[in-house]
């Protein structure tokens, strides 16, 4: 076999480390936000560039999302993917994790013949961790979910997952999904001969439409109906700020650093004596 | 028959052995079935697992639904996923609700039967109840309507710092995982009694594909942050490794204390992650959790809010964690948590006197 062909599924999310369109609250106003790869996918692309540094193979990144997640499928290929797919539908807006799984498993199926697929165990926004299984699912494929290591031979991967206390060495013959947990090998850093080829893509348009192509739903095939709000069966019926369900906090401020502890203590005596007697010895 | 059918709970049990997270499931099924008026089923599968049924009927179940074959001795994905489809498919109707755990089993496999049933499934819930849905969106004219006794899958949605209440009433089963240590469990009731139903399942050759070499755990290595009473965590603020020692210190002069951390302390390799609470870490109901050098990002909140009181110590007065904590103190964590440990030791000393 001459190499595997792998698709890694990644997602834009919002930055929430940044200052940037993070509302004092705490909600996040996507449109200023800053955008980033979903660090799980990173641990999912790193993977795939193992297998493809070991036994060769074609890497195809696939996203979903308005037209600014192209940034991360691009970024992608400066870590040294081939190709990128985003799929881009205004049909697409209200998605939840079953409609998600519907619409990615179609560009999935639209790349080819896949040896593996791989994505992040869950989304930082999102952090659901369902869509992968959803995924497996529709394809008919094996999954292994939080997986930290794995190896191929003769198309079959060895695999160790994380389990509860532990972890857990399997095998599973190919086509299979992965969704790669954050305990496993960090993306390396971008290469600077694959940075500098995709600054001379981007040069070229011809080659560049080659390799970095944007989709719709009709164009992989996908049925509208199943897809987006339409294709969700569930919806977010109501949402609280997490600050209104927040208490009051008492601070112990402006005296030096003893006083406020005791100060401290006695109040946390004053108001939760039996709590307190019941855990010191 | 009753106007709704019952609720459902996906049990996890390990080498025989129920997961805690099972006895939670049952109480929330509980609950909601309650509020329904229905009853509370159980699903278990596995090898030689006599014993269970009963046990999940103890804990609240009023009927258990057996898969007992050897090619379910270990869990994987796809045998499981074909016990709990055989399951579902002996019932004269889908169940109103099916609960699983937020767990590496779960995880794994509730989303699978979702997509195999084309239901839909909320993931992580920490607060789960029914109740009445309007549906008022003119997108899609087939789902628009008033619904009865629908189930609420409340959960934090971290991107936003938003906590969501998220409703499918359109079709049945109405799927949630629930995190582990969110839920709590009834009592166990030894007199309690119910019906067991064994339920055959073929499987098919595909469902083989995943072979299980080696499953190793260390329930030594395994931190007790869920039965802690008090947990002593720390962040980024430590600066170093070397700062859980004063962590250590702390949380040492309490009966049944666990040691905690934030990611960004387990993502920066000083502590091993069974430690991690929050979001990608454990969920926990301490008396008392103190966070020392723990900014409060939204991730680390939602593994905290069940906690009676929050004790903060932070240097950046302007911390989140100030905003839900109970009591704050803005400081050095280096001076002030050995000033914490003398001031509780004087308070022993003082009530023992």
């Amino acid at each position: 076999m001459s190499g595997y062909k792998m698709v890694v599924l990644m997602k834009q999310v919002p930055d929430t480390s940044s200052k940037a369109g993070v509302n004092p609250d705490g909600t996040v106003d996507r449109a200023r936000a800053k955008r980033m790869m979903n660090p799980f996918d990173k641990y999912a692309l790193q993977k795939a560039l193992e297998v493809k540094k070991a036994h060769g193979g074609e890497i195809t990144v696939v996203s979903m999302g308005p037209p600014p997640a192209l940034e991360i499928v691009v970024e992608a290929l400066e870590y040294g993917a081939d190709k990128g797919i985003l799929l881009s539908d205004k049909r697409l807006a209200a998605s939840d994790t079953l409609s998600t799984a519907y619409a990615l498993h179609m560009v999935v199926k639209h790349v080819g013949k896949v040896d593996m697929v791989f994505t992040g165990l869950q989304t930082t926004d999102g952090d659901t961790a369902q869509t992968g299984p959803q995924i497996a699912e529709r394809l008919d494929m094996p999954q292994v979910t939080y997986l930290e290591k794995l190896e191929v031979k003769d198309g079959v991967a060895t695999m160790q997952r994380v389990v509860e206390g532990g972890h857990q060495t399997l095998e599973v013959p190919l086509p299979c999904l992965v969704t790669v947990a954050n305990s496993a090998a960090r993306l390396e850093p971008k290469r600077f001969a694959d940075v500098f080829a995709v600054k001379e893509l981007i040069r070229d348009k011809a080659a560049y439409d080659k390799k970095v192509t944007i989709l719709d739903l009709d164009v992989v095939g996908a049925n509208p109906d199943r897809a987006g709000l339409k294709g969700s069966p569930t919806v977010v019926g109501k949402t609280w700020k997490m600050g209104e369900i927040g208490g009051s906090c008492t601070m112990f401020e402006g005296g030096n650093a003893k006083d406020e502890v005791a100060e401290l203590v006695g109040k946390l005596t004053a108001d939760h004596g039996a709590i307190l007697e019941e855990v010191l010895p | 028959m009753s106007k709704h059918a019952d609720v459902m709970v996906i049990a996890d049990q390990l080498q025989g052995d129920l997961q805690a997270i099972s006895f939670e499931l049952l109480g929330a099924a509980r609950e909601l079935a309650g509020k329904l008026g229905v009853k509370v089923q159980a699903m278990v599968m596995g090898h030689q697992i006599d014993k269970l049924p009963q046990t999940l009927i103890e804990y609240g179940a009023d009927e258990v639904f057996v898969v007992d074959k050897p090619e379910l001795k270990e869990y994987t994905t796809l045998t499981y996923r074909r016990a709990v489809i055989a399951i579902l498919a002996s019932l004269p109707r889908p169940p109103h609700i099916v609960l699983s755990g937020a767990t590496t089993v779960g995880r794994d496999l509730a989303p699978r039967i979702a997509a195999y049933l084309e239901v839909g499934l909320t993931a992580d819930c920490t607060e789960l109840d029914v109740g009445e849905y309007e549906h008022k969106g003119k997108a899609d004219p087939t789902k628009t309507g008033l619904f009865q006794d629908v189930l609420y899958a409340i959960r934090p949605s971290f991107g936003e710092s938003l906590k969501a209440r998220i409703i499918g009433p359109w079709k049945n089963p109405q799927m949630a995982t629930a995190r582990t240590g969110a839920m709590v469990p009834l009592e166990r009731d030894l007199s309690r009694k119910g019906t067991v139903v064994p339920v055959d399942c073929a499987f098919e050759k595909s469902d083989f594909r995943i072979k299980v070499v080696e499953t190793v755990r260390d329930v030594s290595s395994e931190v007790d942050l869920t039965g802690a009473k008090v947990i002593v965590s720390g962040g980024a603020g430590l600066g170093d490794a070397a700062g859980f020692k004063v962590v250590e210190d702390l949380a040492s002069i309490f009966k049944d204390s666990a040691v905690g951390a934030s990611r960004r302390a387990v993502d920066a390799g000083w502590i091993s992650y069974s430690h991690q609470v929050g979001q990608t870490g454990k969920t926990v109901r301490p008396k008392i959790y103190i966070a020392l050098g723990i900014s409060g990002a939204i991730q680390h909140r939602v593994g905290i809010t069940n906690s009676d009181i929050i004790i903060a110590v932070n240097k950046d007065e302007g911390a989140p964690i100030f905003q839900f904590a109970n009591y704050g103190i803005v400081g050095d964590l280096y001076e002030i948590a050995p000033l914490l440990k003398a001031q509780f030791q004087a308070k022993m000393a003082g009530a023992s006197v």
